[in-house]
């Protein structure tokens, strides 16, 4: 602990006050970083009730704990704030270098207040901090004030907002240099909302490792169990796009706004021979070893002289399959989304939502002023300027889905969203699984990312009865060398039946990601199957000096994962709220339709393995104790 | 003689090596502190390891005012005396790849010293991009790539003659 000299960096926009704080060692211990430090702050220091584009709101960035070290994907910095979208915890994760630039420079967190009279952006280098006018930035798109920051402040990350942050579209990103971001939950708007335009971040500076033998040796297993995953090799060639044709063969992509479940030639749409066809190098973040991102560069065609990172899964989903584009008007439009600022999964549900509505006669041409379908990649991009500008019926969509539905007449069947967050990819009515199930108990609402099934089988599709088991699919050596506490394993997977529980692993999964997005690591495939408590322990004994146990580790990620709970019940969340949109459970897709009392039933059966009540879904007083949140809580 | 050899076509732009070399030469991870660096230019997807080159005629060595670089006898590498360094950066000035690195802690510029012999960021290297091989060999895979290359231009049937 001696070691570890991070600081928290605290800046006031309203009073241009720069304060560096101490971590205290219980909130090292307790919280770890990232998400932790996130939850932690936001539930201490805001008060409840906060407009989210008001003045009260608060955004942290935290790098995680590992972030610096040469751990494998030790990257990742976790960006929080109350979401202008969901009304609850707002939070989004991204790797790259902003993270290890932040701890460079002496920071483990940086917390930003107020509201700046005008706008202005943050440059970090070390201990000096200035906030400088961000003058003629104001209004640029983000590759722009790229360019130009780069140049004036050389050597730094930086994180900024484009026009949807400017214009407070609800799903605003903030974007992590060119190619990455902060995405989900507006986080964008909220910086916007402060009159922030950019922070660039440079350090030049290092901290000690505890044990840099055991460090290093740490790095090496790490390395060798991430190799050793089933799902690596894969991964280091095709990246996320791994899981998009066999959730077409489920038939349970987002296609078509989710009224089709595939698309036909799907595979060469946005499958794996997209890789082929159009990526060339593999583009790493911070520390990683497995290289999910490719270099594209389109060199004829209608978007010739595109020049991006992509081919994820994310942005092929969004726009090619909710919205229907091809593979370049895809790629098209997420370099638009990163030069905009706005998240590619909220802005693909807007789409498909508003084109649906033109096709249901909700809205008309005259509405917009022109026509609209779904694979209309030029219809769908001037719908996309105008909401980004918010122009005509571009300022309600710009709203979210969530609010524009209720500007319209019977449009709320249309928009696919959870406590206003636009549900992304996979249809829970093809595919009914952990990660399904982690939609509803997202809680930062309608998304993916945090809960996902360390051994997702990809071959089998059964949904039992009772909606509370999926298959498990692999053999008994897998099972056997799951980084999992015995207790855990035994209740989540039952090898005999072949099964994982739902509702059990879903607590192991969320925990694990929060564990993962605490310390700085990322989620792709390879790392979950194979990277559990034991050696992060190990690790971040060899860099901070702290002895954890794998438990303690999983408590303190259950912990923070409370916190957020009692954040967003603070904030005025209902239990009702966590509920799919009325399209999975009355239209069928494939001759599927989602049962809402089992649903329901597996929900509860969810709150009761978290040790929340059943019915309001609020965490019990004997969790609350156990984690010692009773008196943050009171 | 051995030396690390960079593949930057495959390199991902990881870093890891930067963070090996600070942790094992110092104990400190400080990407600044590192031997080896990472030029990243992501307007054009490219990142490239920069680590020095080990010339067979150091200019480092011909500039500086000290007399402290040299090309250690029994291994060939190019090494300094650190202890005598007066921190001026002619070699950093001289160096055509920038590869001598000024320790900003110590006040010394310091270069690659292959760890003796086994080199920590190419064990480290996930993709294969960091090499630790002989002159002759590396001359080779370089060659080889070539080769590649210009099959891919002239792909088979479509240049003059068969089989080719």
């Amino acid at each position: 602990m001696k070691d570890y000299s991070g600081k928290i960096l605290e800046i006031d926009l309203s009073h241009g006050l720069i304060r560096f704080k101490d971590i205290e060692p219980q909130l090292l211990r307790q919280y770890l970083g990232g998400i932790g430090f996130n939850a932690r702050i936001l539930y201490e220091q805001m008060p409840a009730g906060a407009d989210p584009l008001g003045e009260d709101n608060i955004l942290v960035f935290s790098a995680g704990t590992l972030v610096g070290t040469p751990f494998p994907t030790a990257s990742r910095t976790e960006a929080s704030a109350k979401s202008p979208l969901s009304g609850g915890f707002g939070t989004s994760n991204s790797g790259a270098f902003f993270g290890l630039q932040l701890k460079t420079a002496g920071f483990d967190a940086l917390v930003i207040k107020g509201k700046s009279p005008d706008p202005v952006y943050i440059a970090i280098n070390d201990e000096d901090v200035q906030i400088l006018a961000a003058g003629s930035l104001w209004g640029k798109e983000c590759w722009e004030c790229v360019d130009y920051l780069e140049k004036k402040h050389f050597g730094s990350e930086i994180a900024l907002i484009g026009h949807g942050g400017e214009n407070l579209l609800r799903f605003a990103s903030i974007e992590n240099g060119r190619y990455d971001g902060w995405g989900r939950t507006g986080l964008g708007a909220v910086m916007g909302s402060k009159n922030l335009k950019a922070i660039t971040v440079k350090g030049t500076k290092g901290r000690k490792a505890h044990d840099p033998v055991a460090l290093l040796k740490a790095v090496k297993d790490g390395q060798q169990l991430i190799k050793s995953a089933s799902s690596y090799l894969a991964f280091t060639e095709y990246g996320t796009l791994n899981a998009s044709i066999p959730y077409s063969k489920f038939k349970a992509i987002s296609a078509h706004n989710f009224t089709k479940g595939t698309l036909p030639g799907w595979k060469d749409i946005g499958g794996r021979p997209i890789v082929d066809k159009y990526g060339s190098r593999h583009v790493a973040c911070q520390s990683c070893i497995i290289a999910c991102g490719h270099w594209v560069e389109l060199t004829e065609g209608k978007y010739a002289g595109v020049k991006v990172k992509d081919l994820e899964i994310t942005p092929v989903m969004s726009f090619g399959a909710t919205v229907g584009l091809d593979t370049e008007a895809i790629i098209k439009a997420s370099e638009l989304c990163q030069r905009y600022g706005v998240d590619m999964v909220s802005v693909g549900g807007v789409l498909g939502f508003a084109i649906e509505l033109y096709k249901q006669g909700i809205i008309s041409k005259e509405d917009i002023g022109f026509e609209l379908e779904f694979g209309d990649d030029e219809a769908a991009f001037k719908l996309l300027h105008m909401i980004i500008n918010r122009e005509g019926i571009g300022d309600i969509l710009a709203e979210g889905t969530k609010r524009a539905a209720e500007r319209f007449a019977q449009a709320d069947r249309y928009a696919i969203q959870i406590k206003g967050m636009e549900i992304p990819m996979i249809d829970p009515r093809g595919r009914w699984s952990t990660w399904t199930l982690g939609m509803l108990t997202n809680l930062r609402g309608g998304d993916h990312l945090r809960c996902r099934n360390p051994v997702e089988n990809l071959r089998f599709n059964e949904r039992d009865e009772e909606y509370s088991k999926e298959r498990f699919g692999f053999k008994q050596s897998m099972y056997d060398q799951l980084d999992i506490p015995e207790e855990v394993k035994r209740k989540a997977i039952d090898l005999e039946q072949d099964t994982t529980d739902i509702p059990e692993m879903s607590k192991w999964a969320e925990d694990l990601i929060n564990l993962y997005n605490s310390v700085g690591i990322c989620i792709r495939p390879p790392v979950m199957e194979k990277v559990g408590p034991t050696i992060i322990a190990e690790a971040c004994r060899a860099f901070i000096g702290i002895e954890f146990t794998p438990a303690d580790l999983m408590e303190s990620a259950e912990r923070t994962w409370n916190l957020i709970k009692l954040f967003n019940l603070r904030e005025g969340e209902k239990v009702e709220a966590s509920k799919f949109p009325r399209r999975f459970y009355e239209e069928e897709l494939d001759g599927k339709v989602l049962d809402e009392a089992k649903v329901q039933k597996v929900l509860e059966k969810y709150y009761q393995v978290r040790g929340w009540d059943s019915k309001t879904g609020r965490p019990e007083k004997d969790t609350l104790k156990r984690l010692q949140l009773d008196q943050l809580s009171e | 003689m051995k030396r690390i050899v960079v593949d930057a076509e495959v390199c991902t732009g990881c870093g890891i090596c930067q963070l090996v070399c600070s942790v094992h030469k110092t104990g400190q991870w400080h990407p600044a502190l590192s031997r080896i660096k990472i030029k990243q230019m992501p307007e054009f997807g490219i990142k490239v390891p920069v680590v020095c080159m080990q010339c067979s005629n150091p200019p480092c060595a011909v500039f500086c005012v000290m007399n402290l670089i040299y090309k250690d006898p029994d291994t060939g590498y190019t090494m300094r005396r650190e202890d005598k360094c007066i921190g001026c950066r002619a070699c950093e000035i001289a160096c055509p790849f920038s590869a001598a690195i000024m320790d900003p802690i110590r006040e010394v510029v310091v270069n690659c010293d292959l760890c003796g012999g086994e080199p920590v960021c190419v064990a480290y290297c996930p993709e294969g991009a960091l090499l630790y091989m002989d002159e002759a060999e590396a001359g080779d895979k370089r060659r080889s790539r070539l080769g590649l290359k210009s099959g891919e231009i002239f792909p088979r049937g479509e240049c003059s003659g068969r089989g080719s």
